[in-house]
């Protein structure tokens, strides 16, 4: 355990390095920053862009605080799953191809050891990230659009935080199993496009599927809605979680660097 | 909540204009001191300035070489 500790530490002073610290969190603040401010400022938006016909009335119902909340999620689920596969595609296959993996682990590191703390770290710098973002994103839609009850928060933020950790489990595995770090990226976002497709296409085979949680999460978010399907549906992720994790230290085991 | 006054505006607006701003600084910072980068520094450098949150993103994540 003590040698995880090192080896977690070590992983945060790299990021830290190469400001993976400052930049995430900064932009999970705005990305959920922006979504209140622009529904708030819609209606001037429209009107400044100036291509309305003369006399145009524009009546937008102006949203339900936690709607914009489940507007901000959406934003994350584009471009904030996009920066948490590309700031860790190259998470092992970087330590591997550069040679750091062979050196560690020569010395007395097991494999699980040296998977757990990268996952770790990774899984901090997301948690961190993302709950800094959505509390803005609750703060602004406070001010701006209307209360938002905070048991929906809560429960949104652990679903949402949990289909965070399932993406970013794909991105060290597929990281482990490919060499280049672009097409881990690229496998892991295709396979959570994948993922959410077949969960819309198939609700029936895939109600357990971990797909579901982010409609899990905006629904909650809507309703404080907590039920045993939501419970499966997080279960199931956990245990896909597990398995893909063992996969990555299997990988790793049979390949740890380049020349064998 | 509908008669939101200038100030408040700016209440509202500055913070979010100013930590733009900050991760622009941070990026440039840090294009600054890579050592290496994919492409001509000032390329990055007005990627950086000009596009507005996706230029800093894009530098951090396929902007620097070996790191």
């Amino acid at each position: 355990m003590n040698t995880f500790f090192v080896l977690y530490r070590k992983e945060l002073l790299e990021m830290l390095r190469n400001y993976k610290w400052i930049w995430v969190p900064l932009v999970f603040i705005l990305l959920g920053a922006m979504q209140p401010v622009t529904t708030y400022f819609l209606p001037q938006i429209l009107a400044g862009a100036g291509n309305m016909p003369e006399g145009a009335v524009i009546e937008i119902p102006t949203p339900q605080g936690s709607e914009v909340l489940a507007q901000t999620l959406q934003q994350y689920n584009t471009l904030g799953v996009l920066i948490i596969t590309l700031s860790f595609m190259a998470v092992i296959s970087g330590e591997r191809n550069s040679g750091t993996a062979a050196m560690i682990l020569v010395k007395p590191v097991s494999y699980t050891t040296f998977v757990l703390s990268k996952w770790s770290a990774m899984l901090s710098l997301t948690a961190v990230a993302f709950t800094a973002g959505y509390a803005v994103s609750l703060y602004y839609t406070n001010i701006l659009i209307g209360d938002v009850g905070a048991g929906g928060f809560w429960k949104s933020l652990l679903i949402y935080m949990i289909w965070l950790l399932f993406v970013g489990t794909l991105t060290v595995t597929s990281s482990a199993l490919l060499r280049s770090p672009g097409g881990a990226a690229f496998t892991a976002l295709g396979a959570t496009a994948v993922l959410a497709i077949a969960t819309s296409l198939f609700p029936k085979a895939m109600a357990w599927s971990p797909g579901k949680l982010t409609g899990l999460a905006a629904q909650s978010m809507q309703t404080g809605l907590w039920d045993e399907k939501t419970w499966m549906v997080v279960l199931l992720s956990f245990v896909i979680v597990a398995l893909m994790i063992m996969i990555s230290v299997l990988a790793l085991r049979s390949k740890p660097s380049l020349d064998n | 909540m509908d008669q939101i006054t200038n100030e408040m505006l700016w209440t509202i607006i500055a913070p979010l204009a100013g930590l733009q701003f900050l991760l622009a600084i941070i990026a440039l910072v840090a294009c600054a001191r890579a050592e290496s980068t994919r492409g001509p520094k000032w390329m990055w450098v007005l990627i950086i300035l000009f596009v507005n949150l996706l230029g800093p993103i894009a530098f951090f994540v396929a902007g620097r070489r070996n790191e």
